[in-house]
Order: C-alpha cells, then structure tokens, then sequence
C-alpha cells in the first residue's frame, strides 16, 4: 500500500507493505539512527517523534502514520552543528556506547520543548522508557540539567 | 512486521464494525499490544483512528472519553486529570513511560482485558461505563464489560462521572518502568472521620481487576484512621490471586492488604 | 571534579577529553553491525531447539527449501569441528565441547540449523517447516544437580576435549590451599559457616549480537562483528572452516563480556562460504537473552575465623559454579572468583580455595564483566561482614585491619593465574585506606549508623553497609597488545590498535595517551581499532586490560615514534637530538629554530633523507596491579512489601591515574548499576522444560531510570608506577561490591541476612513478616 510521510521535513510517498512497521520503515529509508533493542516495546531505542509527540516505531504501525510527520534523530543534527543535548551529553560521558543515545536524544527534545526547566525527578519521569545500560543514568541525567539550561541561555 | 494482507481505515463506527465481523480481522487503535501479536492467522487490521473518537468531552455531570483517546491527553487535560483529588493525573502517570503513553488509548487498553491494566483499575475505581457498538450502540458498567467477551463489539466511548471524595492509586512493581505486581485503586468519601461510601479496587491480582466488595463494606460507615489493620486483614483474606513469574499468589495476598493500608494512610494525609 | 596530582606533568591525559567517536554516536550515524546494507545480503535466522536436553533424530528440511530461501544448513552440512566460543588467549583454558551445529541439543535455545533467505519474512516462514525429529533426554536444569549419580551426562561426544570430568558432568575443577585452614579455624576466638548464591545475569546490552559476511572484490572473507575479540574470532574461525578471513570490528553497542565470544560469526561464515553471498543475521532480544550466554551463577560455602582484636586468621571459600552447556570460560571465571578477591585479604594464616564448574541443560555462561569477582566477593565480603558483626567490630574497621597494603603481596598472585599458574607481584599502589577513611566521612558513616532505623510509623526501615573489592589489571604474562603510529603530512598521525572500544570510551584514552607523549593534540590522532586486517594485534576487550596493556602499548609507541620525529628533525636541522624537543605539533631546537610536524612529514616525503615515519610496538603485562574500591550503600526498605530502594551509593575508587576521569567516572557509574541490577532486579526465571520465561526487557528488569537513588564516585589519590601514565584498570570493579553492600546494608537495617542474590522482595518480606509480624 501507498503512504505519505513527512520524514525529518523531507516528504516521502512510499510503497509499504501493510503490516509493516515504522521502525522497518525508516531504517530501509536509511534513517538508521532509529535503532532496534528489543521487540516488546520496552526499551525506547527506536524512539521518534510523530507530530512532535514521541512514540516507539518499533511498536507502530506505518499504515498509521500516513499524512504524519516523523521525526528521527537525524533530523536533530544539523550538519557541523550539535544540539545542546548532544553537546552536554558529550561533554558529560552520558554516551558510551551510544546505543540508546538516538532515542534518548529525540525524546529529551521533546522534553526540553514542553518543559524548558525541568527538574531532576521530571527529567527521570519524562525519560522513563529509554533504558541504558551503560552509564547507569547519572550522567545522562546531568547532561539533560546542563542542556536545558544552555537552551534557556540561547 | 505482521504478515497481513490489509491495513484498512474506515470512517465510520458501522462500517468498521461491518468488516470487523469479517474473520481473521482486528481492530488497532494505539497498536502496541496489537503490534506484539505473533499470529499467522491474521489477516487484516481496523485502524479506528479515523472514527473521529480522539475527545475529552465535559458535561455538567460527566467526562465523555472518546475511544481513541491517548493516555497522555488524560494527564494534560486541566479539568478531567484534576479528578479524584488529581487521581487521575497522578495514577495514570504510573503507567509505562511517555512513549507508551503518547501511544496507548483509552479503549485499546480496556478492550484488551489485561490482568495486569492499571487503566481498568484506574477507571473502575472512579466508576465508569463503557459505550460499544455492537450492531447497535449500548452502554454498560466497566465492571459488566470486562467480565465478559463481547465478540467483534467496538468501544466508542468511556463515561465517567464527576465523582466526590478522594482517590488514590498504589502500585506496586518491582522497576519504575514495569507493569503491577499488584494494583490497588481506592475512592472514600468521608462525612468526617467515618467513611460515608467506599470503593475499592485491585489488579493485577494477576487475574483482571475486581472490586472486593467486602472490604467495602466492612469500611464504610466506620472511623478511617482506625480501621487500617483491620481491613487490611480481610483483604488478604477475600481477595482471590495467583502465581505468575512476578509473585506468588500469597505474596499478592500479601501485597493487597499493604497497598490497602497505605491508600487509607494516604487519604487522611 | 577535580584533578589528580601527578607525577607527571600532563596536558592531555587527566583531562575530560569528549569521546573520539561520540560526535557520530549522538548524531545517529551509521556505525553498527546492523546499520550495514551490503547489496544482495542473505538474511540469516536460527533454528533452535525447544528441548533443554535431546537428540536429533532426522531433521527434514525438504519441504522448507521454498523459493527465497538459499540454502538450509544441519550439522550435516557444516564442518564438525570441536572448539570453544570463549575468546581467550590461545590455547585457551576453556574446554573444546562444542560444534557450530551438533546432533546433539544441550539447552533450549541451542542451534539446530541455520536458514539463509532473502529476506526475514520468508527465513522465518522456512524456519517453520523444518521438520525434526528429536529423541528427548532427561535434563539438569539445577546445577546443584548436575553430579547427582544419576543425572544425565551431557557431553559423551567422544572428541571432547580439556573438560576435567565429563562423565560426571564436571567441565573444571580446581582447588588450592596456603596453610591449613581446619587448625587455623579451631584456634579462632569467632567463625562464621554461611553459603552463599549469586544468580545467572544477563549481559543485556543495548544492541544484540549481530555479524556480516561477505567476499570482497578480491575474494577476501570478510566479516563485520559485533565482537570484543576480533583476533581470537578470525583465529577461532580459521580453524573451524579452514579459510583465512578479515575480522572488521564496527562501533559495539556494548559487551560487558557477553561479546568475548562467538555467537553469529560461525553461522554468517557457513552461509558465504556456502552460496558465495554476503550474509547478515542479527539476533532478537530473545534470542540474546536465552542463546547467547550470561554470568556464571554460584555457590559458595564461606568459612572463616578471627580473633577477638579482629584479626582474621583465616578463609575458605568452597564453590560450585554453572558453566551450562558449554564449557566457555569454565575454568578461568571460577579461579577468578578467588584469585581477584582472596588477596585483598593477605594477612591470614591460612586460606582455602576451590570446587568444581559444572555443566547443566541451561544456556551456556560465559565471561561477564567482573568474571567471577563479583560471585566471589559478595560471598567472602558478605562472610566477613557477619564475622564484624559476630566480634562486634564495625565492618569497616574490621575489613580495613586486615586489607593489603602498598609494598605487600599474597602467595595467591603466584599459586592462581588465569587457568594456570600466576605471576608474583608486589603491589605498588594500593590506597585502600584512603578509600574507606575518605569515604566514611563523605558518606557520613559514622554519623549515620547512629540513627535509628526502623520508622515503625511508616513501616519503612533504612540500612547502611560497606563493601570492599579488588580486581586486576589484565592478564600478566597472557595479554598482549600492539599499536602502530603513523604521521601524515598534514601533522596528524593515524592511531591503529587492536584494541576494541566496545563503548568503553578506549579509542579515546588510547589517543589521550599518544596525544600527552607527541605533545599534540587528541583531534590530530585518528584511531582505528580492531580491524585484523590492518592493526596490529590485541587480545580485545576483557580482563580489564585495554588501559593497562593496550595504554602501554600506545605509550611505548608514541614514544617510539617521538625518538624517529626527533631523528628526522635532528637530520634535518644537523644537531644533536639532545637539543631537540617536541612542542605543540612541532619540534624545537635550542637554537630557536622549529618545525612543524606537518613540514617535517611533507619533507620527509618529497624532498628530504625521503621516508614514512611509522612505528609498532607491543606490550605484555607481567603484573596485573588490581584496582581497588570500597563502596558505601544506603538502602530504604518498605516492611510493608520488602521493597529495597538503594538511595545512595558512594563508590571510592583506586584505579591509579584517571586517564579520563569523565569516561572513568561513566564506567564506574555503569558498573554500580549493573551490580543493583544483580543484587536487586535482575532474575533468570526457567519454566519446568527449563526454558527461560524472563526472555525480554518486559519480563527481565533491568534497572531503570529512577530505580536507583544516586551513584556517587571519588577517586583516590593514586599513581600505578608499572601504569602508562600511572594508570590502573576501572571499567570491571564496580560490579563487585553492590551485591554485599546492599545486602550488608539489608541486615544493618532489619537484622536480616540475604545470602540469595537477587534479593526478591517477596523473600525479604517473608523474612520481615517472620520477624517483625
Ligand atoms: C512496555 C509496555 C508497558 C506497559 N505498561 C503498562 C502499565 O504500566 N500499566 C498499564 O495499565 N498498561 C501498560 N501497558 C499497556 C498499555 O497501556 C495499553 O493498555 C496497551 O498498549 C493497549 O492499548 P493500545 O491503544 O495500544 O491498544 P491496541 O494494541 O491498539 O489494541 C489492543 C487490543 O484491543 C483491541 N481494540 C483496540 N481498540 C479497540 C476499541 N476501540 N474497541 C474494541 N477493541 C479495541 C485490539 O483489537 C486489540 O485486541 C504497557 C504496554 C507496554 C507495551
Ligand atoms: S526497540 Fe522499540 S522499545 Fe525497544
Ligand atoms: S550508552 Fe550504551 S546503552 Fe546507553
């Protein structure tokens, strides 16, 4: 079946099969920063935004998304230019392997965009679903701290 | 991937219903638990987002919840999250993360009958009635609706009244990100210190929620901050559960009187 | 954070240089195994079996050869060659006992054939019309059963080799002792008989196991894997198929030792060499958690004995490890659990160590971050901590008194080495004291073990307890690891290791290392790791060796390549090198002349005594310096439900010189988490088939955000002379201590002993129920 996507501002008319998932999606159009954890939407690596809002693409369907937007991490990182979260995850060692980083990346996004100054406990409820199991959160937490506040500086 | 033939869209409640009836077909509202199945049989998916159910309606004596209504529009909606003593902003955000609930809906979560649903839970405790299509629209008690398997039937809506009194939600999980080893939902209303009416509610037991009506009427009608212990006791006594990899059906038992005695301590706090 | 006084002067390691590969990681780039399209793949699925112990009878594949699918593979089609998945130093210490595929199933999840097709959804339809026969064997789903007189024997294939007692079902067995610890024992004013279990873990990395392979345009195997041992996997599969191959290691989204194996290389390699075509298979999460490998779970019986003034006279520890199907790592991860924790206590009379690593039907263990520390020490620190308690001592006083000290050593470093005989060492930096005194006071120790702890009003109880741990700094007189130099001549030097940075952050403080010592700077040292094609050779990624023995290996490197830029410069400017010295990417003379690297390479290249500065050294380690950490713990209890929160965590850590203290502080962090997840979350549960039902992260918990309070992480003051650059190792000892600390801290709060890890609150609530009502 035919959809359309608007995929990172870049619109896409597709041929999909109709069982098929966005994560599937995506990585065949080469997004693949939208990484595959696990198959029970446990884990948030795959996560994206649709209309802003984030959602697991392992766990939607593409037949759904049809005349939506999609968000990956890709379309967070400019050319050149890193996003304060990415820098403040850089800078705090908040990325090891960075497995989890696309994911945690694109729904911090989302948090900064609805909550600019989020506290501690906001910033772990918010970021709940994205499991990591390198850093054992400390780090990614003080990164999501420091990159709100640079956002507020901007 | 799902091996399916076809991803269908309809408009209307009717038309849906009509090729719901048709075999090997399943409806999908948020797709999450749809999106694990790993059956081979099935053939085609309902998507009932086009059905126009995405609202939180406020009437003078009710809530109208459409269907197809995500989890996180309950929290962020001022009047309706605010229920119960801002119960529902808070026991909903005890569900899995944003992600799961920027994707889950109202109807799909209760019309998959999960033992392990805090949504039923959550919704039983304030007392609502589901609204389904089933060849014609008809409206029942939660409580009726899970109880039984209404085959190929739509959930067009949820009703929830303005209710009085406190709520409260305890769950308990082993992980902050993990489904209930055992839910508890509590609603009191109090003429003083002595309990005027009371609701209580339990899940995950692992079997589907159930209200334990002794324990609600062993309360009522009695002091709140004395009875505690006692009812407690008996819920651990009435309350029917079992074993799964999670716990033991004693634990549960267990479990249950804890969380009761916490909501209570929890009401007069 | 602040920085550590050195011996040296340094500008560039001690520093928090950002990670080298992490501006493509926080990107999204491409980097991963399963990020690869190469045109034309396979898609690669595995059979497995749904018995934990049968034969294969027939196997049927005739009606799954539908179109799409390129070739089916029984152990009837593939080499029947006997080896071990471990990725170890060769000849390994690990038993041979396994076949790529074998007529015989061990456990469920074992391979029974391989399907190649070209796409997933036809691969899998294949994988379903398969028909085998199996004939169904008893089983040992308990390891506690496993010597049982009738228990099934696991591995008769005649060509199994290495293996200790296979027809009792005994893959190692080992055992030592220093002294007599029976007489020692009677003489002791106060003993402590406790045994003590630790659980199967699963590694749970965020990106499942995964491998390509391919023929370049020349004719070359190649194979892209997720791996922490590129070196041993082209070894290991040479002499499985008899071809020569290029091991390409991508970026891996982590290890933790689960990746110091052969998991999908061998099945990848079958298909290409079968039909010529690239292949690719990436495991499911399920098949990660139940066909891979996890920790070795344990039993250990403790006994030891001290005298009234707390001085510990002597220890036991007495084991039985589960190896599962398969031998991997048998041996050496239970030696570990004695050789990594008994020296720490190097004052006893006299100490005891040994038992036997059993086979059972459940899937195979392998190495995991810690490899056996983490066993050993929550039961040795778990058993002292009942002996403090017994003399009335506070346990830290009483572990500090009897810990190892600069300038000492242990009999044990010589008896006990890596499946063999050890090295003698002296240790020569050893800040344990600094750790625990340091730490009590920042943890406030003393101040809080005066509070009371159980709120009864609130039915919530608070504990406080102390763990103490050593490790090592990799394999002495075993690791080995080079590194090549090259400068260009654009004054950057490309970096080429072995090593593998598995998320570990290695390529960074391995082009720290060359950076301080060629006076430039991290951004002009390209690295490029673990390609076997190209770098020089590493052991890969374990034993907490990389900073150690690659560290040093880039070191003398970098030094080596100083003493040519020196002599190319000294020619050039015809004086002596003495007068020479390197500065910010150039070289300086004392006449006040300087020149560029980048000048000096464009004229060593076109005009000038014409050559390409390139240097390899190597390194082997003769000492394996063990880190040490003391770690504090602070957990709430919920009496109501025997929920256990860690609320507080403080890890004060000896790890010599912090080459990067962001990365290291990240590693220490990580393991702290992992080692709650052991202690509290993390549980292999196997139905009555033995199959296991904690398959995925709904049912496996992992700890999530907000499931543990806060980590904290100091280190000491420390300098590791035989360190490059006074380093020591970091990435392995924090998962040694949460286990004991937190359930030291249970019992502190409850007077509750939990000797069972993980800790279920159900347990813990019983527990309270029966004491407490
Ligand atoms: C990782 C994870 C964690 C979770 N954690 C929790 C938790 O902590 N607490 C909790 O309560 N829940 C939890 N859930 C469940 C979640 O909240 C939803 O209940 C679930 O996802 C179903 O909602 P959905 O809209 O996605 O339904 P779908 O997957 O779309 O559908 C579910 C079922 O309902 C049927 N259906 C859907 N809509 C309708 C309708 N309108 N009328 C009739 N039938 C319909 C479908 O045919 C299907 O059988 C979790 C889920 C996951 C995956
Ligand atoms: S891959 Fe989607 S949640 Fe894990
Ligand atoms: S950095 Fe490895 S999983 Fe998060």
């Amino acid at each position: 079946m035919k959809v359309n996507i608007k995929i990172n501002d870049r619109n896409y008319s597709i041929e999909i099969e109709p069982g098929e998932m966005l994560l599937e999606t995506l990585r065949k159009l080469g997004y693949k920063g939208v990484k595959h954890a696990c198959s029970t939407a446990s884990c948030g690596a795959c996560t994206v935004q649709i209309d802003g809002k984030p959602v697991l693409s392992c766990s939607t369907f593409t037949a759904a998304v049809d005349g939506h937007e999609v968000k990956t991490v890709e379309g967070f990182s400019n050319e050149g230019v890193l996003s304060e979260i990415q820098k403040a995850i850089l800078e705090e060692g908040a990325s090891q392997c960075g497995f989890c980083i696309p994911g945690l990346v694109v729904t911090a996004e989302a948090l900064l965009k609805e909550n600019p100054d989020p506290n501690q406990e906001e910033i772990i409820e918010y970021l709940k679903g994205n499991l990591c199991r390198c850093t054992g959160y400390e780090s990614q937490t003080r990164a999501i701290m420091k990159a709100a506040k640079a956002r507020r500086e901007r | 991937m799902l091996n399916i033939k076809e991803y269908v869209k309809p408009d209307t409640v009717q038309s849906a219903y009509e090729i719901g009836q048709v075999p090997n077909s399943l409806y999908v509202s948020g797709g999450l638990m749809v999106s694990q199945i790993k059956s081979e049989r099935l053939e085609r998916l309902i998507d009932l987002k086009s059905l126009d159910l995405d609202y939180i309606r406020e009437e003078e004596e009710y809530f109208k919840i459409g269907a197809n209504t995500k989890l996180s529009s309950l929290i962020s909606h001022p009047s309706f999250s605010s229920l119960g003593e801002d119960f529902v902003k808070k026991s909903i955000k005890e569900i899995g993360s944003v992600q799961i609930r920027n994707m889950a809906t109202v109807g799909g979560s209760i019309a998959f009958r999960l033992g392990w649903s805090d949504v039923i839970t959550i919704f039983m405790t304030i007392g609502s009635q589901v609204e389904i299509y089933n060849g014609k629209f008809q409206k029942m008690d939660l409580e009726d609706f899970i109880s039984q398997k209404i085959k190929g039937a739509i959930i067009t809506e949820i009703t929830v009244p303005k209710i009085e009194g406190k709520c409260i939600f305890e769950k308990f999980a082993k992980s902050n990100f993990d489904i209930a080893t055992l839910n508890l939902g509590l609603r009191v209303s109090l003429d003083g210190n002595f309990i005027k009416e009371a609701r209580i509610v339990a899940g995950s037991r692992p079997m589907i929620s159930q209200r334990i009506r002794e324990v609600e009427e062993f309360v009522t009608g009695k002091e709140i901050d004395k009875i505690s212990d006692e009812a407690s006791k008996l819920i651990q006594k009435v309350i029917q559960t079992g074993t799964d990899l999670r716990a033991s059906a004693e634990y549960r038992k267990a479990l249950s009187g804890s969380l009761l005695s916490k909501a209570l301590r929890r009401v007069t706090q | 954070m602040s920085r550590v006084l050195t011996k040296e002067k340094l500008n560039v390691v001690n520093t928090p240089v950002e990670k080298v590969d992490g501006k493509a990681l926080v990107r999204g780039k491409p980097v991963f195994t399963d990020d690869f399209d190469l045109p034309n793949a396979l898609t690669v699925k595995i059979l497995r079996s749904p018995h934990a112990h049968a034969i294969i009878k027939s196997i049927d594949t005739s009606a799954a050869m539908i179109e799409g699918v390129a070739c089916i593979l029984t152990y009837k089609d593939v080499p029947h060659v006997i080896y071990t998945r471990a990725g170890q130093g060769y000849p390994e210490p690990s038993p041979y006992d396994t076949f790529i595929l074998d007529k015989k199933v061990r456990y469920v999840g074992d391979a029974v054939a391989i399907i190649a097709a070209e796409n997933e959804n036809i691969a899998e339809r294949a994988m379903k019309l398969i028909k085998v026969d199996y004939e169904i064997l008893p089983a040992v789903l308990d390891y506690e059963h496993a010597q049982d007189p009738d228990a099934p024997v696991i591995h008769n294939e005649p060509e199994i080799s290495g293996a200790y007692d296979p027809k009792h079902n005994i893959a190692s067995h080992y055992e030592m002792e220093i002294g007599n610890v029976e007489e020692e024992l009677k003489k002791c004013d106060y003993t402590v008989d406790e045994v003590y279990y630790t659980p199967n873990q699963s590694h749970a990395m965020m990106e499942t196991h995964a491998a390509i392979s391919y023929f370049d345009p020349n004719g070359r195997l190649t194979v892209i894997t997720s791996t922490q041992v590129p070196f041993h996997a082209r070894r290991i599969l040479n002499r499985l198929f008899g071809v020569n191959c290029r091991v390409i290691k991508p970026r891996i989204g982590g290890g933790f030792g689960g990746k110091q194996a052969l998991h999908v290389e061998p099945y990848v390699v079958a298909v290409t060499l079968k039909t010529g075509r690239p292949a690719k298979c990436v495991y499911t999460r399920e098949e990660t958690m139940t066909a891979s490998n996890t920790r070795h779970a344990m039993r250990f019986r403790v006994r030891a004995g001290a005298m009234k003034d707390g001085t510990l006279k002597a220890i036991e520890l007495w084991g039985l490890s589960n190896t599962g199907a398969y031998g991997e790592h048998a041996l050496t991860v239970f030696m570990v659990a004695g050789s990594k924790t008994l020296p720490l206590y190097n004052k006893v009379k006299a100490v005891k160590f040994g038992g036997d690593v059993v086979y059972s039907n459940t899937e195979p263990a392998g190495a995991f971050r810690g490899y056996g520390a983490p066993q050993g020490m929550f039961a040795l620190d778990s058993a002292l901590d009942e002996l403090a308690r017994k003399i009335g001592m506070d346990p830290i006083t009483f572990k500090l008194k009897n810990s190892i000290r600069e300038g000492e050593t242990s009999p044990i470093f010589k008896i006990m080495g890596e499946g063999r005989e050890g090295v003698e060492q002296i240790i020569r930096s050893c800040k344990i004291e600094e750790c625990a005194i340091e730490g009590a006071k920042i943890f406030n120790w003393y101040e809080k073990i005066k509070k009371p702890r159980i709120d009864m009003k609130n039915k919530i109880a608070h504990g406080y307890g102390v763990a103490f741990a050593m490790q090592g700094s990799s394999i002495p007189a075993i690791d080995m690891g080079g590194a090549t130099l090259k400068m260009n001549d654009d004054g950057t030097f490309n970096l080429l290791v072995g090593a593998t940075d598995l998320g570990t952050g290695s390529d960074t403080i391995l082009a720290q290392i060359a950076a301080e010592v060629l006076h430039t700077t991290v951004d002009k040292i390209t690295v490029y790791s673990s390609d076997t094609d190209i770098t020089p050779f590493d052991k890969g990624a374990y034993a907490s060796s990389t900073t150690y023995v690659s560290g040093n290996a880039v070191k003398s490197a970098a030094e080596k390549m100083k003493k040519e830029i020196l002599k190319a410069a000294s020619e050039l400017f015809e004086k002596p090198v003495e007068l020479l010295d390197l500065e910010e990417d150039k070289v300086v003379c004392e006449d006040g002349r300087s020149i560029s690297f980048s000048e000096l390479q464009t004229k060593l290249f076109y005009t000038f005594n014409q050559r390409q500065l390139e240097v390899t050294e190597s390194f082997v380690s003769e000492v394996a310096p063990p880190p040490y950490l003391v770690s504090f713990a602070e957990v709430e209890i919920d009496m109501e439900t025997g929920k256990v929160k860690v609320v507080d965590f403080l890890n004060y850590i000896d790890c010599g010189v912090t080459i990067n203290p962001v990365l290291a502080r990240g590693q220490v962090e990580g393991a702290s988490a992992q080692g709650i997840g052991m202690a509290l979350f993390e549980d292999h549960i196997m139905d009555r088939n033995g199959r296991l039902i904690t398959d995925d992260f709904f049912t496996y918990k992992i700890p999530a955000r907000g499931d543990i309070g806060k980590i904290e992480v100091r280190f000491a003051k420390s300098y590791e002379p035989t360190g490059p650059f006074g380093a020591k190792s970091v990435s392995e000892i924090g998962l040694d201590t949460p286990g004991p600390a937190i359930a030291n801290a249970i019992y502190d709060a409850l007077g509750i002993r939990m000797r069972r890890l993980p800790i279920r609150s159900e347990e813990l609530f019983f527990e309270i129920r029966k004491k407490y009502g």
